[in-house]
């Protein structure tokens, strides 16, 4: 194993194997000045609890919009159900905790797993269900599940959900307590910005790219792209299923009329194309912008829910590009393609 | 031999597209394939690349069945393509429609990210499109375009190309200057060629057989003087004379 500086890049050797990690400033300044204002944000609100709910809400969404936005450039087809993998892995870690008594930890193998198992199962349908039929069906797996929370409600509490969850961090001080978790969702979420945006900026990401832009092509030039698009949706599956676990043990609670539902669906989507399809930081800037805009619609009541999908559409057609969009207007260097349904 | 096409048929519903259709072609040879609208030639190409299924019959590259293979085996074998109506990656810069083309076509698995992108600036140098390597696939005019998917195809390291029409829409200038790349294409890369063309000339001055289809059935093969001047190909070209 050995270390080598070429220009703009650290190269690292080991046996015949070369992984490289880009160190232009071009590249990491702007995420790094985003990063650091995201470890400031909770200790500016730190004496207060609804927002730091809030920001540990965001961090949340983005770390189910992020692998997300993998998921539908490497599959090149929108999946309208991620919460589907919230669901597994919540509802694993609530269970096995709850059963057998399991701390968070010793969940999250098990969480990894069954949503490893799930999304292999599941990887089939990217390569045999097409566009808008591929939306559909991941669009009813949730609901699917749903109602399976509310046929079984022994064993998943339906209405209510499942309580008595052990929590990720026990402290004497509450507030303590409320920043450690908020800075756990934001570390998760940064892993997981970091290990998708070093992926897609790797032949992995270029393989996603090309699946996504005209996969038919990309299958003549040799990809293998059955292989590329199961695999991009297990893993992206297993990290949302993570998210599952982080806020089964973070609320202590976890109910699938919660998670399930195309309400929360429509706050990814939301957190999705407020960002811009496809983009990364994008998803980030999404999340931030929808957690505010779901705590500024509370003061409306019951007509929130109506205000949310209004707010989606008129942003659909008036921002096509996202807010993240607006910015890359003024700054455009497209690495990777917006995401679009395949028709074929 | 390096292509051996046996007996193949393709069926769409009710319409045979290519009928029985046998052919071979040797290691550096470039072969014509002709024939009006709709006579199966782009069909044949679906089939030999992978893109459509035989109905029946074998394919064979350097002996090696291909028949039922999927295109990413077939083009890791050695065939590659190009398309009638271009077909790029369009948001992907054109270093990273060919660097698709290098990363995939062979296993190179110890070939690092930027290693495969310094070989494609090389096929698109190759191309004359080094100077627009940053510019979105979707941004190129038509020529590019189909510059960029010959260096595309180069870059998966073929045998054998398969280019689909590549002087439609161009024009006289251009359409020399495409002859010109895959004229150098060969010199270089001692490619082996497998061109549907409509304009007769360039088939004339370019290949050196030709392969003449009409209702998905071989009418005829043989040198292209000799293939032109025959009644049946100008019969499948112009018509029956009248009176």
């Amino acid at each position: 194993m050995r270390f080598e500086h070429r220009r703009g890049r650290l190269v690292f050797h080991l046996g015949k194997l070369k992984l490289e990690y880009t160190i232009e400033p071009r590249y990491w300044r702007n995420p790094w000045i985003g990063v650091a204002f995201l470890i400031l944000l909770p200790l500016l609100f730190w004496n207060k609890p609804d927002y730091m709910s809030l920001i540990s809400s965001a961090n949340v969404y983005a770390a189910i919009a992020i692998p997300l936005a993998w998921q539908m450039t490497g599959i090149g087809r929108m999946n309208f159900g991620p919460q589907f993998f919230v669901g597994i892995g919540g509802f694993s870690a609530a269970l096995l905790s709850i059963h057998l008594g399991w701390g968070p930890w010793q969940t999250l193998g098990v969480v990894v797993l069954f949503s490893l198992v799930f999304g292999l199962l599941l990887s089939p349908l990217t390569t045999i269900a097409k566009g808008l039929y591929f939306s559909l069906i991941t669009l009813i797996l949730p609901l699917m599940f749903l109602e399976v929370t509310f046929v079984f409600t022994k064993m998943f509490q339906g209405e209510t959900g499942l309580s008595g969850i052990a929590p990720l961090f026990r402290f004497d001080n509450i507030r303590i307590e409320q920043i450690v978790a908020c800075y756990f969702s934001l570390g998760l979420m940064l892993l997981f910005l970091l290990i998708v945006d070093q992926t897609l900026r790797s032949r992995i990401g270029l393989f996603a790219a090309a699946i996504n832009d005209e996969e038919d092509v990309a299958e003549v030039c040799g990809l293998n792209i059955n292989f590329w698009k199961m695999l991009c949706f297990t893993i992206t599956s297993v990290m949302i299923g993570i998210v599952g676990w982080f806020v089964a043990h973070h609320d202590g609670v976890f109910a699938g009329i919660t998670y399930l539902p195309l309400t929360f669906m429509v706050k990814i989507l939301l957190v999705v194309i407020i960002g811009g399809r496809g983009e990364l930081y994008g998803a980030v800037v999404g999340a931030y912008f929808v957690a505010i805009l779901e705590k500024v619609l509370t003061i409306f009541g019951a007509v929130n829910y109506i205000l949310f999908p209004l707010i989606l559409l008129i942003m659909l057609f008036t921002l096509r590009e996202g807010l993240y969009g607006l910015y890359r207007q003024h700054k455009y260097r497209e690495y990777y393609p917006t995401m679009k349904v395949r028709k074929r | 031999m390096l292509l051996r096409v046996e007996n193949v048929s393709k069926l769409f519903g009710g319409l045979k597209a290519v009928d029985d259709v046998s052919l071979s072609i040797e290691k550096g040879e470039i072969v014509g394939l002709i024939g009006p609208n709709g006579a199966g030639k782009t069909t044949l190409m679906n089939l030999i690349g992978g893109s459509h299924k035989a109905t029946s019959g074998s394919i064979f590259l350097d002996e090696v069945e291909t028949t039922g293979l999927r295109p990413n085996k077939i083009c890791r074998l050695g065939i590659s393509r190009t398309f009638q109506i271009p077909r790029p990656f369009p948001d992907l810069t054109a270093l990273a429609n060919v660097g698709v083309g290098v990363l995939c076509g062979k296993s190179r698995p110890h070939m690092s990210y930027s290693e495969a992108m310094l070989d494609a600036s090389h096929y698109l140098e190759f191309v004359g499109l080094f100077g627009k390597r940053n510019t979105l696939a979707k941004d190129l005019t038509l020529f590019e375009m189909r510059s960029l998917e010959l260096a595309r195809a180069l870059a998966t390291t073929p045998k054998l190309i398969m280019i689909d029409e590549v002087m439609a829409g161009l024009n006289p200038g251009e359409a020399s200057r495409a002859i010109g790349l895959v004229r150098r294409m060969i010199e270089e890369y001692h490619v082996t060629i497998l061109w549907i063309e409509h304009i007769m000339k360039v088939i004339m001055e370019t290949t050196d057989r030709v392969i003449v289809l009409q209702y998905g059935q071989k009418i005829a093969s043989g040198p292209p003087r000799e293939v032109i001047n025959d009644p049946k190909i100008i019969e499948a070209y112009l018509g029956e004379e009248i009176a």
